[in-house]
């Protein structure tokens, strides 16, 4: 009855009594109950329902009292189990939330359930955790993937159940979801949301992320989640913008980069098309559209100097899933026996398959060739950015090269389609940049999306010209009405 | 950088502490040949060597000093609620010193 509806909609029946959380919770459980896209890891009934049922007292000024939302399953909820979609956790239980979750239930939100990932938030397809694939919910015939890490609450969001969910974001598993499931997907700057209690990645990289239906709902959960937290060393002082109030102000900032390279890696005509349409909106609305340049060679060493990254800092992070501290304590008699039993039955093959190339990247033979290449060559990229932004205050591109992929499709993995135009989104991670996916266009029936990236703390500008753009393609509140039972 | 084959990649598996399948091993040996192609781009590009390493986006410095107000720590409870086996208040691991 309340699917789809946005945040503003959600508060304004709130606020005039027209609908109770409890009710909105109720209902947004059951469709919960009838999700078929395989996006939910654990339904909080109970726990939503004693919640809830506290909430008797509207507060008109609080926007997000009584909405409820869905949590990706890598971040800690007090009392909820928590599995991060790996078998090593099953039936783990925490016993604090994660910061994120604390605040949004200091502001009186509604947490309805966990939702499903990559197992361990590795990958970007929403194939590999443990339930198996998550489903676009765009695609009645379950074929077409959703994108990851962050699926799940991809889903859950694309699929009109709740306004807004908890994601995260190390390579781009806020933002690609989101361009494959018509959603806006947010990636604040680096260190500007607490990540204590959401398990680690590759903490150089990661950031919690936010899925929403619209730009304005998704500057509104920011404001609420940002902000320093002294439990998490890495999170910054900056003072919080009021990226609500000033999100329909005309943004004074007006140069908008394309980068040439990474449009022109994108071969799918109707994909550049919308986007080209966007471009030429854009200047109408008074922004200057500048192509610039970046070396080809950077470009293709994007994936890479990631997957390296990445899976050396994964695999010292998960050190402490051995079965012992954390996972099942299996049968042995040594530690070695036990960790080793708990760590080979617990991880799936992918996961397995990154952490060795993780450590083969840290063994004491290849740290400089691999590793500390590709801290450097890191610098290189982030360099090359920062450079641009020096004269513009966006970097405007198509976020994905296609509508989402089918399960069964494959790419070449040396290609530039696959290397650039599949992968450019890790730039924001690399420089620590907010990033903010939208929809843009429809083919075949499905979502794609275009991304804008911002200057360091920069959020509220990026939001104000993501409204403008949004205005532009009048894309919000979109969703898709199937896969449900 | 050290040679690769099946043999290296099971010994960094036995040191990870987990196992794979035969077939596994093998789909990992194919995944390594894509990824060392992808690495030599930036293996041959000897100009990333006047770059210094990045280990985060920017510098973000932490110094404070807490106040001394005292907190209620984790109960034992709670503490132990995730252990499957637990004897006398505390948790039953495996002999680590023979």
């Amino acid at each position: 009855m309340y699917e789809g509806k946005s945040i503003l909609e959600l508060h304004e029946l709130l606020v005039s009594k027209k609908v109770t959380p409890l009710e909105l919770a109720k209902d947004a459980i059951e469709l919960a109950k009838k999700d078929t896209n395989n996006a939910f890891e654990y339904i909080m009934e109970s726990e939503a329902i004693e919640i809830a049922s506290k909430l008797t007292e509207p507060e008109a000024n609080n926007l997000l009292w009584g909405i409820p939302f869905v949590i990706k399953d890598n971040m800690s909820t007090k009392d909820v189990p928590t599995t991060a979609s790996s078998n090593i956790l099953n039936g783990y239980v925490p016993v604090y939330d994660a910061a994120v979750v604390e605040k949004l239930k200091n502001a009186k939100a509604v947490p309805i359930g966990k939702t499903t990932l990559d197992e361990l938030a590795m990958g970007g397809t929403g194939t590999s955790g443990h339930l198996g694939m998550t489903y676009n919910p765009y695609d009645e015939s379950k074929t077409r993937l959703v994108g990851g890490s962050s699926c799940g609450s991809a889903a859950v969001t694309a699929a009109g159940i709740v306004p807004f969910a908890l994601g995260s974001d190390t390579g781009d598993s806020t933002r690609k979801p989101a361009s494959f499931a018509g959603l806006v997907g947010f990636k604040p700057t680096w260190s500007r949301i607490s990540r204590y209690g959401l398990f680690p990645f590759a903490p150089s990289l990661d950031t919690i992320g936010i899925f929403s239906r619209n730009v304005t709902d998704a500057a509104i959960v920011t404001e609420v989640l940002a902000g320093r937290d002294d439990r998490d060393s890495t999170s910054s002082t900056e003072p919080v913008g009021k990226y609500f109030e000033e999100i329909t102000k005309p943004c004074n900032k007006k140069n908008i980069a394309i980068v040439k390279e990474i449009r022109d890696a994108v071969k799918d005509k109707e994909v550049l098309d919308a986007f080209n349409k966007t471009v030429e909106e854009l200047k109408k609305h008074g922004y200057k559209i500048n192509e610039v340049s970046m070396p080809n060679d950077v470009l293709a060493s994007l994936f890479p100097t990631y997957f390296v990254l990445s899976c050396a800092e994964a695999t010292s992070n998960n050190a402490n899933m051995d079965g012992i501290k954390f996972g099942p304590l299996s049968n042995g008699s040594t530690f070695e026996e036990v960790m080793s039993e708990a760590r080979t039955k617990g991880f799936g093959e992918l996961i397995k398959r990154r952490f060795v190339i993780g450590s083969f990247a840290l063994m004491k033979e290849n740290k400089h060739d691999l590793f500390i290449r590709a801290q450097k060559n890191r610098r290189r990229i982030v360099d090359c950015v920062n450079a641009i932004l020096k004269d513009n205050d966006f970097i405007y591109l198509p976020a994905a090269p296609s509508i989402a992929p089918k399960a069964t499709d494959s790419s070449d993995r040396l290609s530039d389609e696959y290397l650039i135009a599949d992968n450019h989104l890790v730039l924001g991670n690399f420089a620590g940049l907010p990033s903010i996916t939208l929809p843009i266009g429809f083919k075949e029936r499905m979502p794609f999306g275009a991304n804008l990236m911002a200057r360091a703390f920069e959020e509220t500008s990026l939001f104000q010209v993501s409204y403008e753009l949004e205005q532009i393609t009048g894309l919000a509140n979109i969703y898709a009405k199937g896969g449900r039972k | 950088m050290k040679e690769y084959n099946i043999e290296v990649l099971k010994d960094a598996a036995k040191r990870l502490l987990f196992d794979m399948s035969e077939s596994e091993y093998e789909t990992l040996l194919k995944e390594f040949d894509i990824v060392t192609k992808q690495m030599d781009i930036i293996g041959s590009d000897k100009s990333i060597d006047e770059y210094e390493p990045m280990s985060f986006p920017f510098e973000c410095t932490t110094s404070y000093l807490r106040e001394d107000i005292p907190e209620e720590p984790l109960s034992r409870e709670d503490a132990l609620r995730n252990s499957k086996r637990k004897i006398g208040g505390q948790i039953k691991l495996p002999k680590v010193v023979q």
